[in-house]
């Protein structure tokens, strides 16, 4: 079977012209013969599907002529950025939308059978048993009042009548399918008591219960852990040859479509630009924004080179002031930042009651996290190091540490020789020289302050700037990081992710620090702004010589980014060193496991 | 790939404003709100009569039903009381202390309840558990005993109902102020403040305190219709402002006693100020709070 023909449907034309995929290229073997007697007729055929939103300040067209179709058992995933309608898309096909959307044209056939325009009672006699989907956030959509058991047990009595015992045995066997170690006991859990991974398994097992034809993924992993997300990538591989279902998989992270998804259709602005199969899209694009896509994407780029999409036209910097107290007692034998033996503990607080009732011995006492447990690094001056680990693994308090936000409970940070928090019962930051960069733009500026009062501030209260000249500092800040430095008087809400990123990044260098600490600056945005985030560190970081400490979960961003690179595993560094020889030559056995998680993109 | 040019500036002020017109029954709500201070403020330049000048009072028109034209050649609108006053006048000069005294407590309590709260969040600590054991204590007690028990105490007296009146109530503040500092003072944005870092009061004042009066305007609104209340129960019952200050509470009191001869109009008048101007009250402060309420936003 041949690659059918490809490419961009007209917009808004009359007459849809489904993209004929062809049968599953790869991995059909395990498909069992019923499955294929039918693979004329689609499964689903979606045909100039577009749903809007009508909203008070004008419609939105979140889908705008979509058409694909998929056959029985097909793996398709769906690509694009925020907003550009990937998710509505799978929505719109099981008829979960919330006014003010609305289907405004366009049909929806699965088996030949019209699902647009369907009574509510029919759709909901088909979504769960015909089609089912599995959303981002597993917390979000288990009740957490339910044990796993009964929560299964009432997706089953959604389609069938089943008694207790045969309830009981179903939801085991469920959760069994889905790889869950010990579902006996397992079944009897609240959500609260699994992990993340679990709890997304539990979805996968609701979805899967009535042996559904199509499941649609709403970024099933984006949530997850890069070690969990690989497993769940493999297990749902499995699963979807093992039972024959179709599969759409909806994600902005074109790695992990590649490495479930046959074929792959590319969404931008509510339309599909490119759609084929996976090997021929992701290595040989055809459409601009494609190819764009992939050229953001630092995994393929040189480490340390400027990401093809993401440059831009930013001014220089202002220059650098003089520092008033350049370090008088500065030790040559110490290098420039220095972590020693730094520890932290969060343990919740107990009241007075608890306390009471420990000492009766009624309870134990509360249990502590060991964060950060003794840590010990340094920083070349001028070097770029990038701290890796998944969540929960302590690299976030380690940044805050260093930056000052947070007193270690033993070991000290220095800079330059200098400690970094005063000394004392109640430890503050009294250096301004270590300046940090926060991974939400929406959460790290006050949304009550003109941005450029937010800039201005810290320089004004250290006196790095007067009065007089704060305005004309602040725009040359802003011009630096690629605003217009017009938008000084604006709020943080009236600008994209990306804009207050590069917000938040003048903020942090108008005090002109020597050390940044960048605590995942660019995990919340979408690919192409990351790459323009990415290229503004780099370009900041050769002119002023910054030194960086770069905290990140996303292995691709750390190895463009920085020199050498240290793993975090639970509280503790389990290996550092140059980032090139880490990424070749792991030693640590979860570097390893870390490394091979990653799901990799084809080459061409 | 372009990024999206920014919306055109609007304040925080400016979009908070046009949501609130989307509920007329808040708009007409402020509406009667503004109109009562509005009134209550020039009660001397509105009212047809001073009704505390003795000069101006003729004990022959007292007790007199709605409509009455006394001897001064006006109507009485809404009837005249046992001394001879006319009600409308009264209400209107009882308005004008009622709400001085409800907007004065309320904002002595915001003052003492938001300091003590946002300080309480911020020191954390001992500090912290000391001044929120207090304050829940004094949430275990209905604000109206120790009203009561606050103004048996410090005798009667404008000053005196007021300083019962905060005491009374600081605490559902510090409550709030302790809850929503509480929160953002975890929030990135605080933790980049410290990290510049910037001195404690300018983190406290221009970065936590701003951040945590959507829900404390909601509170005060709430307060001030409640002090206001509270002050109209305590003269009402006799132990809060002196004679010669007459609230509505009191102008209720005074009529009472006729309630059951028929001359209704004594106490009811008042009362139904009273209510009109608690209800109104408390509409705009629900809308605010619908506003702030990120569960209920679209």
């Amino acid at each position: 079977m041949g690659v059918g023909p490809l490419g961009e449907r007209s917009p808004g034309g009359a007459t849809p012209i489904p993209i004929p995929f062809p049968t599953r290229g790869k991995g059909g073997a395990s498909r069992s013969a019923k499955d294929l007697v039918m693979t004329d007729t689609p499964l689903l055929e979606v045909s100039d599907l577009a749903t809007f939103f009508h909203a008070r300040a004008g419609v939105v067209k979140a889908v705008d002529g979509v058409s694909f179709s998929l056959k029985r058992g097909e793996v398709m995933g769906l690509v694009g950025e925020s907003g550009s309608g990937k998710s509505i898309t799978g929505f719109s096909i099981i008829g979960l939308l919330d006014p003010p959307g609305r289907i405004e044209r366009g049909s929806v056939k699965l088996e030949g059978r019209e699902l647009v325009g369907l009574p509510a009672d029919e759709l909901r006699a088909i979504r769960g048993k015909a089609i089912s989907m599995v959303f981002q956030d597993p917390m979000m959509t288990l009740n957490p009042m339910l044990t796993i058991g009964d929560q299964i047990g009432l997706a089953l009595e959604a389609h069938e009548s089943v008694s207790g015992a045969e309830r009981r045995q179903r939801a085991i066997a469920a959760l069994a399918q889905v790889r869950i170690p010990e579902p006996e006991t397992k079944v009897d859990f609240y959500p609260h008591q699994f992990s993340g991974g679990m709890r997304q398994r539990v979805a996968i097992a609701i979805a899967l219960l009535h042996r559904p034809r199509l499941i649609i993924c709403d970024e099933p992993t984006t949530a997850l852990d890069v070690s969990i997300q690989a497993e769940i990538l493999t297990e749902m591989k499995e699963l979807v040859a093992e039972l024959g279902t179709a599969l759409i998989w909806i994600s902005h992270d074109l790695a992990t479509v590649a490495s479930i998804a046959d074929h792959v259709c590319v969404m931008r602005y509510g339309k599909i630009v490119e759609a084929g199969p996976v090997l021929q899209v992701l290595t040989r694009p055809q459409h601009p924004y494609t190819q764009g896509l992939l050229d953001s994407l630092p995994s393929r780029a040189k480490p340390g080179a400027m990401l093809a999409r993401g440059a831009g036209t930013d001014a220089a910097p202002p220059p650098r002031l003089p520092r008033q107290a350049e370090s008088g007692h500065r030790r040559a034998d110490l290098p420039y930042v220095v972590i020693e033996t730094v520890g932290k503990r969060f343990q919740r607080k107990s009241g007075v009651l608890r306390l009471l009732a420990q000492k009766a011995g009624l309870v134990g006492p509360l249990p502590a996290v060991q964060a950060v447990d003794t840590v010990t690094l340094s920083i070349a001056r001028g070097e770029a190091l990038g701290l890796v680990g998944e969540s929960g693994s302590g690299k976030s308090t380690l940044g805050r540490i260093v930056a000052g936000i947070y007193a270690p409970d033993s070991g000290h940070v220095l800079l330059d020789g200098e400690p970094v928090m005063s000394p004392g019962d109640r430890p503050h930051k009294i250096t301004t020289r270590i300046q940090t960069i926060f991974q939400d733009p929406f959460a790290s500026l006050n949304p009550r302050m003109r941005i450029g009062d937010s800039i201005a501030e810290g320089p004004l209260a250290h006196g790095l700037v007067s009065r007089a000249e704060a305005a004309t500092y602040v725009a040359q800040w802003l011009a630096a990081v690629g605003l217009d430095p017009a938008f000084a008087g604006r709020y943080p809400h009236q600008f994209s992710g990306g804009q207050r990123q590069r917000v938040a990044i003048a903020r942090a260098l108008s005090m002109q620090p020597d050390v940044v600490v960048c605590d995942e600056p660019v995990a919340s945005l979408d690919v192409s702004i990351q790459a323009q985030i990415i290229n503004l560190l780099l370009r900041l970081r050769q002119e002023l010589g910054l030194t960086l400490l770069f905290i990140s979960h996303d292995l691709s961003v750390v190895r463009h980014l920085c020199d050498r690179v240290a793993i975090m595993h639970r509280g503790r560094i389990v290996e550092s060193g140059p980032a090139g020889e880490v990424y070749d030559n792991p030693r640590d056995a979860y570097t390893k496991r870390l490394l091979a998680a990653v799901p990799v993109l084809p080459v061409a | 790939m372009k990024q999206p040019v920014p919306a055109r500036e609007i304040s925080p002020v400016a979009r908070f404003w046009a949501e609130f017109q989307e509920s007329r029954v808040a708009v007409v709500a402020l509406g009667v709100v503004v109109l009562m201070l509005g009134v209550a403020i020039f009660a001397p330049l509105v009212a047809p009569q001073n009704p505390y000048d003795l000069a101006n009072l003729v004990l022959m028109d007292a007790r007199r039903p709605p409509g009455f034209v006394g001897s001064a050649g006006y109507t009485h609108i809404l009837g005249t009381d046992a001394q001879g006053r006319d009600l409308f006048s009264a209400i209107l000069y009882g308005l004008r202390i009622s709400l001085q005294m409800g907007l004065i407590a309320g904002s002595l309590a915001f003052t003492l309840g938001v300091t003590l709260g946002v300080g309480a969040a911020y020191l954390g600590g001992r500090w912290e558990a000391f001044i929120m054991r207090v304050v829940d204590l004094q949430l275990a007690f209905p604000a109206i005993l120790l009203a009561l028990v606050l103004s048996a105490l410090l005798g009667q007296g404008k000053m005196q109902l007021i300083a019962a009146l905060a005491a009374a109530q600081y605490a559902y503040f510090a409550r709030t102020a302790h809850g929503a500092a509480s929160a953002e003072r975890g929030k990135d944005y605080v933790e980049a403040v410290l990290s510049t870092p910037l001195p404690a009061k300018r983190v406290v004042l221009k970065h936590i305190f701003p951040n945590c009066l959507p829900p404390l305007i909601v509170v005060a609104t709430v307060q001030v219709a409640s002090a206001i209340a509270l002050e109209a129960t305590l003269s009402f019952l006799g132990v809060g402002l002196p004679v010669t200050e007459p609230s509505l509470g009191m102008l209720i009191s005074n009529g009472f006693q006729y309630m059951l001869s028929g001359r209704y109009w004594i106490s009811i008048y008042p009362g139904i100020a009273l209510i009109v101007l608690i209800v109104a009250i408390n509409l705009v402060g629900d809308r605010i709070r619908d506003q702030v309420n990120p569960r209920l936003k679209r």
